[in-house]
């Protein structure tokens, strides 16, 4: 009996072998499918279910490795055994990858799909033996059912045991390629569409992106045919299980694709806005290929209908998009994904420039909106912090670059950064560098104040850029002064009040808390200004100097320019800080209406005398302008003698100021002013306009054509060298020569006499020439700022010195401090931070002090 | 001689002042040159004025001294009884 069963089994288990290798060698036959199932009831009735499937398997596999798989891969082989350089060659060839890969797939599905029948067959053969005896149980009911779910596994796992290395390399290159023609084919139509669109436009809005495809129709079918082969591709490569290889290769395809879609739009042009563009090319192209893609693989039904449990909370539908209908969930998946890695990589590539789009700021507003959204999206914005930060080190904050343009910058920075961040948070982790190194500049709050009051009107030294005129951004301001005036709360009525509370919003996680809640750092330009300076009353004491600065230097009495912005300075900065400036403006004024009084009354009395003065300088010449001195920066005064003539003019003058004015007194500061004058040769005449004390110089060359620069000095009652330095303006418009004097340090001077001499030396050959000085050729009618606050530092300097003596080097704050707490007595020492290290500064100049790290210290 | 200078303007600056005696004012400490603490603009709108005693005051100071005073008001410098310099 035992031999029996033996025997039957060895005689079943022969045949069975036989036949499956006859099925699995066969050319498609499978006519040895009912010879199959009694064996396989047989021996399954013996136990050898298990047996049986796993030896079928096995010979599949060997089949399938032997015939198939080393077909499939040598497909390949020329790629993966070329060098590096050799595969770019492969590339670029037309057909590369699509027609080897679709064919070696084409094959290689062919031979699984024949397999799969012939597992079919088996699972049949053994299903019909489980159906005979269902109450028996038996291994064999779980071999039908896990024998095909066991093939697919051993199929993948065969093929990707022989993986070449640079498989997943061919599939990157075929997608990207796919993709490249998809996106040509879409841009066209695309293109036509937006054309279409805009003719469209006033006829009827109905026209979408859609039925812009519609009318194009071969667009359509030669995007769709493209889609349905990549479709084949996919389902090919999805069967033979590189599902997740798959979907890597035409995901970084898409992306790939995308972030040069993205460089291309963006590029180096900040003044047209790309988001709305990327966005409209994602819903264009990337995501009609994944819609067409998915529905062709039948996956996006599958989510579709699928669990809701499944849709992310983060996937709020869009109702629709454009062509495709309402979108699957894994479409609305791709979606997000695509726009947030747009948003990234175009917030990148704009942080990356961020500083070249703050320099060209007004026109490349629409980069900084771009910028915005994405940030709004991304979240990102420390990036942005520290990316731009390290620009400005690299590039703005250098010894080349100006005072002006460090200003100019920051400004547009600020504007810039008001409008992706609001609340200022940002701004003030950027700005910070920026003040610091600026405070460091001697010249910052004359830039400054240049900035504010330079621009608009009437000031004739600046070629102010309109973009970046700061009176502008005053006058703003000043509109919306009623709503900024958080300081006045007893102004807010309750129901604002409440308003307010209730849109309040926690600060930003990257607030510093030490600076203040966000009502506080509302962004206010002119405020950022003043914080590099230090306190308003500096920036005030320096617009009051330049102020007195040109109004000592008109010829006339017109300030309407001066009033606007004085009036905008006091809005800002309260009336009471603005007086001294006001008083300023209005004895401009009183000059005027007293000038013209004292002219009238002036010539009517000259006019009776008339005649007697015939040679003399008309009383009709001479303005003054009458200042209050007490409230005027310190004059610079120097003693001049000016010629008889003019200065009887200038006492009739005085005599009937008093006259009208007693008992008030004129006192001249006759080194201030400014002449016009016409040097008159024969036949020829020239005009300048200069200071007191030039004229008095060439005015005593008419006496006397030759003058030595001793007797000179003397007789204007100048000292020599600042006679010498005067009088080369004349010798420079070639109005006087200079020859070697008496002795080595006296020099004579001679009026050019002839016509042709003049000629000669001078560059003007119009008759009338017309000279005005120039700013370095004048000199200023008012003591600097820094002068005065060297004047009153020098008392400090002796301790300061000590100190460092004392202590070998200190920091900055140290000394100020110890200056606060040792200076009580007469004089007390009063002044700021700012103002102690511009001091300091010029001590380094003058080579006292040297800095090192920080640190002051004595130069030895 | 050849050149001759013609002068077309000349635009000279000065200053003002009372020319008073004293720097400062006596009643508001304040200069003279200045204006008193309740004006904004000095010269015009702030004159001096001169007792018979001689001393100068701004206007609006002496004025709100005479006005307070309820009997005979007295120069405060000098306790002599005020009258304005004629």
């Amino acid at each position: 009996m035992e031999q029996d069963d033996a025997d039957g089994s060895l005689d079943s288990w022969a045949r069975f072998c036989s036949l499956s290798n006859e099925l699995l060698g066969g050319d498609g036959d499978l006519s040895v499918g009912p010879r199959l199932a009694p064996v396989v009831a047989d021996l399954c009735t013996r136990g050898l279910a298990t047996l049986v499937r796993d030896y079928f398997l096995h010979s599949l596999e060997e089949t399938f490795r032997n015939n198939a798989v080393k077909k499939f891969w040598q497909h390949f082989h020329p790629y993966c055994n070329a060098s590096p350089v050799d595969r770019i060659k492969f590339c670029v060839k037309e057909h590369w990858p699509e027609e080897i890969l679709s064919g070696a797939l084409e094959d290689i599905c062919l031979e699984k799909s024949y397999q799969e029948k012939c597992v079919l067959v088996l699972v049949h053969a053994l299903q019909s033996y489980e159906d005979r005896t269902p109450k028996r149980k038996f291994k064999a009911v779980d071999c039908s059912s896990s024998l095909m779910p066991r093939y697919q596994l051993m199929v993948s796992s065969v093929l990707l045991t022989t993986l070449p290395l640079s498989f997943p390399e061919i599939l990157n290159v075929y997608f990207k390629k796919k993709l490249e023609e998809l996106n040509i084919i879409m841009a066209g139509s695309y293109e036509s569409d937006q054309l279409g669109n805009h003719e469209l436009f006033e006829s009827s809005n109905t026209s979408d992106w859609h039925s812009g495809m519609d009318i194009d129709g071969q667009d359509v079918s030669e995007s769709s045919c493209l889609v349905k082969n990549i479709g084949k591709v996919v389902r090919d490569l999805r069967c033979l299980g590189f599902t997740s290889m798959t979907e890597d290769a035409y995901s970084s395809a898409i992306i790939w694709l995308l972030k040069s879609k993205v460089y291309e739009l963006a590029g180096d042009d900040y003044r047209v806005p790309v988001l709305g563009s990327v966005k409209k090319w994602i819903q264009a192209v990337p995501l009609q290929f994944l819609h067409a893609l998915l529905t062709y693989l039948g996956d996006s039904v599958d989510y579709d209908s699928g669990s809701s449990g499944l849709k992310s909370p983060l996937a709020s539908r869009p109702s629709s998009f454009p062509g495709i209908g309402v979108p699957s969930e894994a479409l609305v998946r791709w979606h997000m994904r695509l726009e947030y890695f747009a948003y990234e990589t175009l917030q990148d590539l704009r942080i990356g420039k961020l500083f070249e789009i703050i320099v060209d700021y007004p026109e490349s507003s629409p980069a900084i909106e771009d910028l915005k959204l994405c940030l709004e999206y991304t979240g990102q914005h420390s990036k942005l912090v520290d990316s731009f930060i390290s620009s400005l080190r690299y590039r703005l904050l250098t010894a080349g670059a100006s005072t002006n343009d460090i200003l100019h910058q920051y400004v547009s920075t600020i504007k810039a950064l008001r409008t992706i961040d609001p609340t200022g948070v940002f701004l003030e982790a950027v700005g910070e560098p920026i003040r610091d190194y600026l405070r460091g500049r001697k010249d910052t709050i004359k830039c400054i104040v240049t900035m504010l009051t330079d621009g608009s009107g009437g000031n004739a030294s600046g070629t102010g850029n309109a973009g970046d005129n700061l009176l502008e951004e005053l006058n703003r301001d000043a509109e919306n002064q009623e709503n900024a005036d958080y300081d006045n709360h007893a102004n807010i009525d309750e129901k604002q009040a409440w308003l307010n509370s209730e849109s309040w919003e926690p600060d930003p996680v990257e607030a510093d808390p030490l600076k203040g809640s966000r009502n506080r750092r509302k962004v206010d330009i002119l405020g950022l200004m003043v914080s590099i300076i230090g306190s308003k009353d500096q920036l005030v004491n320096e617009y009051r100097v330049m102020l007195a600065e040109k109004l000592l230097n008109k010829s006339d009495f017109e300030i309407d320019s001066d009033i606007r912005t004085l009036e905008l300075l006091k809005i800002h900065f309260g009336e009471s800080s603005m007086q001294k400036c006001e008083i300023m403006l209005n004895d401009l004024i009183d000059s005027k209406r007293t000038n013209s009084n004292i002219k009238t009354s002036l010539l009517k009395t000259s006019q009776t005398v008339a005649g007697q003065e015939e040679a003399e300088i008309s009383h009709d010449v001479l303005d003054a302008t009458i200042i209050s001195s007490n409230f005027w920066p310190p004059i610079q005064t120097e003693d001049l003698v000016v010629p008889a003539s003019v200065d009887q003019l200038l006492s009739d003058y005085a005599k009937r100021f008093h006259q009208i004015k007693t008992p008030r007194k004129l006192l001249w500061k006759k080194n201030l002013g400014t002449v016009k004058l016409e040097l008159e040769f024969e036949g020829r005449s020239m005009q300048f306009t200069v200071a007191p004390v030039h004229a008095a110089i060439i005015m005593r060359f008419q006496e006397k054509s030759s003058w030595t620069s001793k007797t000179l000095a003397t007789e204007i009652g100048i000292p020599m060298d600042s006679l010498n330095r005067r009088i080369s303006f004349w010798t420079s418009k070639g109005v006087l020569t200079e020859s070697a004097g008496p002795d080595a340090d006296d020099h004579t001077f001679t009026v050019v006499d002839s016509m042709s001499d003049v000629n000669k030396n001078s560059i003007a050959n119009e008759r009338l020439a017309e000279y005005q000085m120039t700013e370095e050729e004048g000199e200023s009618s008012v003591a600097s700022v820094e002068e005065q606050l060297k004047k009153e530092m020098t008392v400090y300097e002796k301790f300061i010195i000590g100190m460092l003596i004392n202590f070998g080097s200190m920091s900055l704050d140290r000394i100020h401090n110890t200056l606060k707490m040792f200076c009580i007595a007469e004089p007390s020492y009063d002044k700021s931070l700012q103002q102690l290290q511009s001091f300091l500064s010029g001590l380094v100049v003058d080579e006292k002090l040297e800095t090192r790290d920080g640190l002051y210290l004595l130069k030895r | 001689n050849t050149m001759k200078v013609k002068i077309l303007q000349w635009h000279a600056v000065a200053s003002w002042t009372w020319d008073a005696q004293d720097e400062t004012c006596g009643i508001c400490r304040m200069a003279f040159d200045g204006c008193c603490p309740d004006c904004k603009f000095p010269g015009d709108d702030c004159p001096l004025i001169w007792g018979a005693c001689n001393h100068a005051y701004h206007l609006h100071c002496i004025l709100k001294w005479v006005n307070s005073q309820t009997s005979t008001p007295l120069c405060p410098m000098c306790r002599r009884e005020w009258q304005f310099k004629g």
